[in-house]
């Protein structure tokens, strides 16, 4: 069998090279593919780590545990590699919140805040932090200067390395062991071996040292690439989702995502079917072309089951040599990508130098490069067996049509084309373009099978090419809104208390800045919406938020979703007056109603920001534009923090009916304080945006909470922020944040992505492009016999041409018709789910451009039309005698 | 008056220590309305004869000529037409386009002929001639064997050619149907006053033809003979 197997691959070369490529083409894409993701994910695990600390848990230990538990300790189910420790020394909160920490090398390593400049402080008056800090106090000086915090004044003995934004909220202080603070609180930062399961370790961590699971934080960002929680079993994840009131498809996608990393292992199974749909499909046109010397062999006794090891053989060898080479070719190009487009897989955009920062912007664009690229084994020897496994299933399945056919041609021959007993002669029709037709539509089944493969190439390209339209308009959404960066600076408060405000005169003096535009200063006040009858929220008051009222940032505000007797809620909300040009952007997000920012003014109506739910679903308590809101507001006479616990007097209070404008899915312009923080804020952005007129003429607010701004083009950054720090230098507790770089990079970072999805959307288009050629190629040849005959009847080769031509542009159309069909019908839908549910992006609204739309169809139409013309060429310069014979 | 004529015509396949010589200095004139068979044994070069001069095939030496037309000075567009107009061709294994009816199948010659006139009535006139007038709408795989060859006759005679090369046309076939096919032939060549040239290897076949041209190995090995046909038809 081996013997004839070698003889068919080396006496059909052009086919075995067919298929080896095939076979080439899918190994190196599933190989890089799969490397390439793995590469990504593990390079947004260690920019996680960069950004939130190389560390897995945080535990409050009592001061025995905190000098006992060294790095490298192992014990019964756990091996502790690093432990740092990080004790609170002191929390100064004049102007905003300041913590003086004593920290040991461990705790400074896993936090990455390395030392830039000067020496650890060694004295009790001496400190070291880092630039952001710094320049909030107003230090602009050197290592050995001074610098005031509250009433003390410390010698700044170093320079630390930045924390990354988001979690820049406390500044922290860095003091010696010989700093005598009025309190101690000692924690310990946890990393476990992560070749073992985290929670297990955890969990035997806890139990050995008694101490208290209640006390655990887990670093999220981190822990949730390592299995950092127990997964729940996908039978168990699937039934909820099937069974349950309140589980779903999302649901099953959404969890199979997070404890099972589906978009990691769905992707390598994909490509794994996509490999065998384009191996089996070039193999089995490759067997077609043989089926006669097949039949021939089993009328000389062989058997089908030899013929069936033959082909097996056949293409074992091939993909013994094609496999290996494919996942070098493969690893090997988009290792080159990945280095080239490494912003791709930074996953947060980061990777800028300090070089060229302003001291404030240092803060929130450190960080390292991406990880170099890992081959992803797994899904090398996972595909391995796979294909082995599928390839050895295709000859059997070839083997078997291979019987079904010959059974079928004896009983009855092809006669599946005779259904109409037209003649089509007596017409003035063109009986060559007849014979094309019928030659297509002879074997329903096989026509279909051929215009589906081809047109899964530009299906995946349409696809990929309608989400990176969509992501484009996600990241700009997302960046201009306030989860993202939409300003270049941002000067706010570090305060917990409306009464702490930025004057009118200062915002004035910034938006008269030369250096600056685009300056929209925004009122903020903390509100209440009440009389919420909505039953959707009910089932979440009951569980989550009463989790959530008890929660230590929320009791401070009374917590944050109240049941009242009469059955309604009242549900905290910031209430923000914007500027009018601000407010016209929100028309981006409008998910109902519109935006017209005179009108508002003018109806004193409001803006609303939906809440979503973890499926991406939006609502907003049942109401819709047109309806009203009652909003409930502390009076700034007499304000006190107390207030915002909201359980005063009604005379402390004013409350308004609103009528709602529009209904959108963000806020541009967002309060970092207050509600916004902890893990709340990351789910739900609860707004009511009204103009800054409004805010003044409702609540008398004329001071302003936080201004964002963008510098004039022709200015230098660390010109811009030095002015506006000047601007701010005599309003307590403000902060300057310049986030220009990370803008800068997360722009790049996104046109790069764009690049490169592009890219790849490009190479499967190709592959399918090289599927088209040998299928239209198979095609033609299937028909030699007959174009023999034509050919001798008299037709010329221009007309032979002609003929072909029509067959290949028939199969072009056709197959354009079924992209357009599958695309908007079905493929369209699904991307919409997936983008709006699973991926979340804000408003999915774009379609693929028009010109892509008809490139796609035009190049399928000029691929099949010029893929014919290769075979027909060869036909025509063969003898006819032979072509009627063959 | 010779309508076909061959000048020393050698084909030769492959190339060094793998040529075969398939004809040696074939010289040959057959005359209009002449009724010719080419005998010879399997590999004997009858049919590379046939195809040479169905201009389906190039000579490596010498001279074809049609109608006193040097076919290989033609170009392959020339040729094509020149063939379509000229020259029928019925083949041993009938090679009909399996997915076009019985009188598709006949009428597709003449739509290769842009803007030509498709006599129906001469295409009626074939079909009830060649008695498949009945089965015009049926497809080739719903005939038997002789059916199918009566159309792949029909089909050569309808752009009315001058020379009627027909390849083993009975070779399928069984003895009464032979029999018949060979009636129809004859008929054809005495009604359409046509030059039919026919290879086959049955020499009992062959008798019944005006002449017989016996090939061997590339070579044509006996004269003119004159055979009186079998049955009751007279020789055109």
């Amino acid at each position: 069998m081996l013997k004839l197997a070698w003889k068919y691959m080396r006496y059909y070369k052009s086919q075995t090279l067919a298929i080896f490529l095939s076979i080439l083409l899918t190994a190196s894409l599933l190989s890089g593919m799969s490397s390439l993701i793995y590469s990504s994910q593990k390079s947004d695990l260690e920019n996680s780590r960069n950004i939130y600390g190389d560390w897995h848990y945080y535990v409050e230990a009592d001061q025995e545990s905190y000098e006992m538990i060294q790095s490298g300790v192992q014990g019964d189910g756990f091996h502790l590699r690093q432990c740092g420790r990080m004790e609170i020394r002191d929390v100064v909160s004049e102007e905003f919140p300041i913590y003086f920490i004593r920290t040991d090398e461990a705790y400074r390593s896993m936090a990455h805040r390395d030392l830039l400049e000067g020496t650890f402080p060694k004295k009790e008056n001496e400190i070291a932090a880092d630039g952001y800090v710094l320049s909030n106090l107003g230090f602009s000086g050197n290592p050995g200067d001074s610098v005031q915090i509250g009433e003390r004044y410390f010698v700044v003995t170093g320079i630390l390395k930045s924390e990354w934004a988001a979690s820049a909220s406390e500044m922290e202080i860095f003091v010696s062991d010989a700093f005598a603070g009025r309190g101690s609180q000692t924690f310990l930062y946890l990393k476990f071996d992560e070749d073992m399961k985290l929670y297990k370790q955890l969990d035997a961590f806890l139990r050995a040292y008694k101490l208290n699971s209640q006390s655990v934080v887990g670093n999220e960002e981190v822990i949730r690439y390592l299995g950092g929680e127990e997964p729940d079993s996908i039978y168990d994840i699937v039934k909820f989702g099937l069974t349950n009131e309140r589980g779903n498809f999302t649901y099953i996608v959404l969890k199979l995502q997070s404890d099972y990393n589906l978009a990691y292992y769905g992707m390598i199974l994909f490509l794994c079917l996509f490999s065998v749909f384009v191996v089996y499909s070039v193999f089995n046109i490759s067997v077609a072309k043989r089926t006669s010397e097949y039949g021939i062999l089993q009328t000389l006794g062989i058997s089908e089951k030899q013929i069936g090891g033959t082909l097996v053989l056949e293409l074992w060898m091939l993909f013994i040599i094609g496999y290996p080479s494919g996942c070098f070719l493969g690893n090997g190009i988009l290792s080159l990508v990945y280095q080239k487009f490494n912003g791709v897989f930074g996953g947060k955009g980061i990777g800028a130098t300090g070089q060229e920062l302003s001291v404030a912007d240092q803060t929130f664009a450190e960080g390292p490069g991406a990880v170099p690229f890992c081959f992803s084994w797994d899904a090398m020897i996972f595909g391995f067996v796979f294909l082995l496994t599928a390839l050895a299933a295709a000859a059997f399945v070839v083997v078997r049509s291979l019987r079904k056919q010959s059974l079928k041609e004896v009983m009855s021959g092809d006669t599946s084309f005779i259904r109409k007993r037209k003649i089509y002669a007596r017409r003035p029709v063109n009986l060559a373009g007849v014979v094309v037709w019928k030659f297509m539509f002879a074997n329903k089944r096989k026509v279909i099978g051929i215009l589906l493969s081809l047109s899964i190439g530009g299906c995946i390209f349409l696809c990929t090419t309608y989400m990176v339209e969509n992501l484009k308009i996600h990241a700009e959404l997302s960046l201009k809104s306030d989860d993202g960066l939409g300003s270049e600076y941002r000067i706010s408060l570090k305060s917990d208390s409306l009464s702490d405000t930025i004057p009118e005169e200062v915002a004035d003096k910034i938006k008269n800045m030369p250096e600056t535009e685009h300056v929209y200063p925004t009122r903020y006040t903390l509100g209440e919406l009440t009389h919420i009858e909505s039953t959707d929220y009910e089932n979440y008051c009951e569980t989550y938020f009463d989790e959530m009222n008890r929660s230590s940032e929320f009791k401070k505000y009374g917590g944050i979703c109240i049941l009242q007797e009469d059955g309604t809620y009242r549900i905290k909300y910031d209430v923000y007056g914007y500027d009018e040009e601000l407010m016209e952007q929100l028309g981006d997000f409008i998910l109902e109603g519109k935006i017209d920012p005179v009108e508002i003014k003018n109806g004193n109506q409001v803006i609303v920001v939906a809440n979503m739910d973890g499926q991406g679903n939006y609502y907003f308590y049942g109401k819709k534009p047109g309806d009203t809101i009652t909003l409930r507001v502390p009076k700034t006479d007499n304000y006190t923090d107390e207030l915002l616990k909201f359980q005063s007097g009604d005379e402390f209070y004013m409350e308004k009916e609103f009528q709602i404008a529009a209904i959108v899915s963000r806020s541009l312009a967002r309060e970092q304080d207050f509600l916004n923080t902890g893990a709340w804020s990351q789910v739900q952005m609860p707004s009511v945006i009204m103009t800054n007129r409004q805010m003044e003429e409702n609540f008398s607010l004329t001071d302003y909470s936080f201004i964002n701004a963008s510098p004039n083009p022709d200015t230098e950054a660390e010109n811009v922020s030095n002015q506006i720090l000047q601007a701010i230098r005599d309003v307590p507790g403000a902060v300057l944040a310049d986030y220009s770089t990370a803008i800068r990079t997360q722009k790049n970072y996104l046109r790069q992505q764009q690049i490169f999805f592009s890219s790849i959307a490009g190479i499967l288009f190709v592959i399918s492009l090289f599927h088209i050629v040998n299928s239209m190629n198979h095609t033609v040849f299937a028909r030699r016999r007959e174009y023999g005959v034509i050919r001798a009847m008299g037709i010329t080769d221009l007309g032979f041409y002609k003929m072909i031509l029509q067959t290949g542009i028939l199969y072009g159309a056709l197959t354009d018709v079924l992209i357009f069909l599958v695309y908007h019908l079905l493929l369209r839908r699904v991307m919409n789910y997936y983008m709006e549910h699973v991926l979340q992006f804000l408003h999915v609204q774009t379609g693929v451009p028009d010109r892509v739309l008809l490139g796609i169809m035009m190049l399928n139409v000029v691929i099949a039309a010029t893929a014919v013309l290769f075979p027909a060429r060869k036909l025509v310069r063969e003898n006819i005698i032979s072509e009627i014979r063959a | 008056m010779s309508i076909l004529e061959l000048q020393h015509v050698e084909k030769i396949y492959g190339e060094k220590e793998n040529q075969v010589h398939a004809l040696r200095d074939v010289s040959l004139q057959v005359e209009e309305g002449e009724f010719a068979a080419i005998v010879g044994t399997s590999g004997s070069g009858k049919s590379t004869l046939l195809n040479l001069i169905g201009g389906l095939d190039n000579p490596t030496k010498g001279k074809v000529l049609v109608k006193s037309r040097e076919i290989g000075s033609l170009s392959r567009k020339e040729l094509t037409i020149f063939r379509r107009r000229n020259i029928g061709f019925v083949f041993q294994n009938y090679s009909l386009m399996p997915v076009l009816n019985v009188y598709d199948n006949v009428a597709l010659p003449v739509t290769f002929d842009r803007g030509k006139h498709r006599n129906h009535k001469y295409i009626e006139e074939l079909l009830r001639e060649l008695g498949i007038w009945e089965k015009r709408k049926k497809y080739p795989n719903e005939l038997s064997g002789g059916q199918q060859q009566r159309v792949a006759i029909a089909r050569a005679l309808v752009n009315k050619p001058h020379v009627l090369l027909c390849d083993e046309p009975t070779g399928n076939l069984d003895s009464a149907t032979t029999i018949e096919v060979m009636g129809l032939l004859k008929a054809s060549c005495r009604k359409y006053k046509q030059t039919i040239l026919m290879v086959t290897h049955n020499e009992a076949i062959a008798q019944t033809c005006d002449r017989v041209i016996h090939i061997e190995d590339g070579r044509i090995v006996t004269g003119n003979r004159r055979f009186p046909a079998k049955g009751g038809d007279d020789v055109c």
